[in-house]
């Protein structure tokens, strides 16, 4: 492994830091797109910035676009306070208009512009070791490398800082303000940073990872804990992960390093949504699943203690009665016996004294409105689940 | 070049004319289904697919080989779709939010998308070229198969809206009361979202991944300030976006270097400020002159109604008054003392006033009104 591969790597994960702590909260708080929106309307800010300071690196410059990314999102308020339109409807107009903007600027100024939309948008993570910051003559590493270092360290800060404040004012903003924390103030903190971080990070890695590496890793995070803690830190993990075993498979395909970052995040992502214990989709749908036949089971077992005639309770009758499939019964019928819940005599199903005490407890619950207690009394009684 | 050459070049140059037809019912077709994008809340929807469709475009050229736009864009649609029904599946089934599950399918398949081009570019194939003016759309590229290609999809649109209307309308206002009346909602959701979805995939070409979102919304947004009607307001929109498209190629071809796409977005743009400020029932300028108005009418009816309660206590209303006594009552001001008197409420005579009976009466419902009102 080469210098230069073991520094885009380095820049790649500190990108995906930087990135993941400000991501965490956007998509806790439900700002998610504004990520999106600020990673294209900076355009126009690096555009002008450029012309002033023709250095893409300069701080100004960063400044000048973090600016832009500020404007968008109080634009983006006012918008929406005038009530003329929705939030998302805000969004969705203010980004494009101020990106064409900046594409217009820069087609204007074409030859005098070392400057391309498709860099800007895209990036190219390859290119960052060759750009070295030379203080006094001596070579420190990539400029990008100190560019996103800093803005870590001070993201870094600033989360310790205020931790408890962007916690509360994140889950409750009423509480925050009686608190007297200003939840205006920690909204347009985190706004700044994630202007600041965006613009910082797009030179490296382009506008669009900056906003996959905000998004994904705690959108995967968030499905795995409920923990603000575990989840900054399973995010910072997942981004670095991405980060490095990106870098590898671009190396492999000879392709953009950033979309392979983001293709090995969509990857993870994808695995999560599928896996994820609890809240993954297959979790999810077994649950289900196994919900529908409890209440089927509990319809039944309600079935059978309404009626004591023998008629009633013969399997060939209940079939017909209940109107189930051949299967579904099947499945409702070996549950509850399996459970110990009924028993057959002679083709008669009657509820064992188990069951008997199970379907009096659910009545007892419907009866008086408590069926969430339901769910409790299941872990009570059933050995096994449907 | 002036307005007169430039509408006789629009009839005889073949390029021009294919791109003004092209992006105009681009826009006259986004903005139409942009309305029902708008109203369904789904604004974001347009720029996560957008974004969606370029792993799909990437993909038909390595399937196929071809850069026969029609191929691509099948490619497009299929992906956008993908990535609409994920972004469903997410919400539906786990509790991450929808921009959350917006911006991931957007960044994720734009980044997938850009590995495939860039994994393209490196291939030994000399055909690959010219896929990245899907990334920033090349209206300049139109050709006349292509704007043929448009009015199809926008024909049938148009008639599948038409066949619908009803469904898409009451679908749109009361879902619940759409279920109950037994329609299928979720074929109806699922036909209008992929309309929304084939009508983004459509103007990729022409505007791009990144501006398609602001041609669905900006017609719409601006359309939904004149009215309160769906079908007017859909018909404005498609009207707006076919004059964005239309007015976008003028100024673009007219001019050096200006490419179409971010041209068309902004003067979207504009006919959307336009309409935030000169809309007669909702814009904000007519909302600020109808907010001071109000202040005015009610400090007249404040002045009127202590008028009133003096003129009360006196057994002749007409009993003049020095104007002095007004003088600190707040609300009082010369120009509101002589609207009065030009509504026939109160007779001036030099420095007294007196309530006419008109005025009394006047007064005296306003007040009752008050009290109504307050009840």
């Amino acid at each position: 492994m080469s210098n230069a591969q073991l520094e885009i790597q380095l820049i790649a994960s500190i990108v995906a830091i930087a990135c993941a702590i400000p991501g965490t909260f956007l998509v806790l708080r439900k700002m998610a797109m504004i990520s999106d929106a600020i990673s294209h309307s900076i355009l126009p800010g690096i555009v002008i910035g450029f012309f002033i300071t023709q250095d893409l690196n300069s701080p100004l410059l960063i400044l000048l676009a973090a600016l832009t990314g500020i404007i968008t999102v109080v634009l983006v308020e006012y918008i929406q306070k005038t009530g003329l339109v929705k939030e998302d409807t805000a969004i969705g107009l203010v980004f494009p208009t101020l990106f064409s903007a900046g594409v217009i600027l820069i087609a204007k100024n074409a030859n005098d512009v070392h400057l391309d939309v498709d860099a800007v948008l895209l990036g190219e993570l390859a290119f960052a070791p060759f750009d070295r910051m030379v203080i006094s003559g001596a070579d420190v590493g990539p400029k990008s490398l100190w560019i996103i270092g800093s803005i870590l360290i001070i993201t870094i800060a600033l989360l310790f800082t205020f931790f408890k404040e962007l916690k509360v004012s994140t889950f409750d903003v009423g509480l925050a303000a009686s608190l007297g924390f200003s939840p205006a103030v920690i909204h347009y903190g985190l706004m700044t940073v994630s202007s600041i971080t965006t613009v910082g990070a797009f030179d490296a890695v382009g506008a669009i990872l900056v906003v996959a590496l905000m998004i994904a890793p705690p959108a995967t995070a968030y499905l795995l804990t409920t923990n603000l803690k575990k989840m900054l830190l399973y995010s910072v993990g997942f981004g670095v992960f991405s980060a490095i075993s990106g870098y590898w498979l671009a190396h492999g395909l000879d392709a953009s390093i950033s979309g392979s970052i983001t293709t090995m995040l969509g990857i993870i992502f994808l695995l999560v949504y599928l896996f994820a214990p609890n809240k993954g989709v297959i979790a999810v749908l077994y649950r289900e699943k196994q919900q529908r036949t409890e209440v089927l089971l509990l319809t039944f077992l309600l079935h059978l203690k309404n009626h004591t005639d023998e008629r009633e309770r013969h399997v060939n009758h209940l079939n017909e009665h209940i109107n189930w499939q051949k299967v579904r019964s099947k499945t409702v019928l070996d549950l509850a016996l399996k459970n110990n819940m009924i028993k057959f005599n002679k083709n008669i199903v009657s509820l064992t004294e188990k069951g008997d005490a199970f379907t009096s407890q659910a009545i007892d619950y419907i009866i008086t409105n408590e069926d969430a207690q339901i769910e409790d009394m299941k872990d009570d009684f059933f050995l096994f689940r449907g | 070049m002036n307005i007169k050459e430039y509408i006789e070049l629009l009839f005889t140059d073949y390029t021009l004319r294919t791109i003004t037809l092209g992006t105009a019912i681009l826009g006259a077709v986004t903005g139409m289904l942009g309305s029902f994008a708008v109203l369904r809340k789904q604004s974001l929807l347009g720029d996560a697919i957008s974004h969606a469709a370029l792993p799909g475009i990437a993909i038909a050229f390595l399937l196929t080989g071809t850069k026969d736009s029609n191929i691509l864009l099948i490619g497009a649609l299929v992906s956008g779709l993908i990535g609409t029904f994920w972004i469903r599946g997410i919400v539906k089934k786990t509790h991450l939010k929808s921009d959350t599950a917006l911006g991931l399918i957007l960044s994720l398949f734009f980044g997938f998308g850009m590995l495939l081009l860039t994994f393209i570019q490196k291939q030994p194939n000399a055909n690959q070229a010219g896929l990245d003016k899907y990334l920033f759309g090349q209206a300049a590229t139109l050709v006349e198969s292509d704007v043929w290609l448009m009015a199809l999809v926008s024909g049938i649109c148009l008639l599948v809206l038409l066949f619908f209307w009803k469904e898409f309308k009451i679908l749109l206002f009361d879902a619940d009361y759409t279920k109950t009346l037994g329609f299928n909602t979720k074929f109806i959701d699922v036909l209008i979202t992929s309309f929304i979805v084939l009508a983004i995939v459509l103007g990729l070409q022409t505007v791009g991944v990144v501006l398609m979102s602001a041609m669905l919304l900006a017609p719409a947004a601006a359309a939904r300030q004149w009215t309160n009607k769906l079908s007017t307001m859909v018909f404005l929109a498609a009207l707006f976006g076919a004059f964005s498209g239309v007015f976008g190629t003028a100024i673009s071809a007219t001019q050096n270097n200006l490419s179409t796409g971010p041209v068309i977005v902004i003067i979207a743009g504009v006919f959307v400020l336009f309409s935030f400020v000169f809309s007669p029932s909702r814009g904000l300028l007519f909302k600020q002159i109808r907010f001071i108005k109000n202040r005015r009418d009610l400090q007249l009816h404040k002045t009127l109604t202590f008028m009133f309660h003096i003129a009360e206590d006196h057994d002749n209303i007409s009993h003049p008054h020095a104007i002095k006594i007004l003088n600190n009552f707040h609300g009082y001001t010369r120009g509101t003392l002589q609207k009065l008197e030009k509504k026939n409420f109160v007779k001036l005579d030099g420095n007294m006033w007196s309530l006419t009976e008109e005025g009394y009466k006047t007064a005296s419902n306003l007040y009752n009104q008050q009290n109504k009102t307050n009840e």
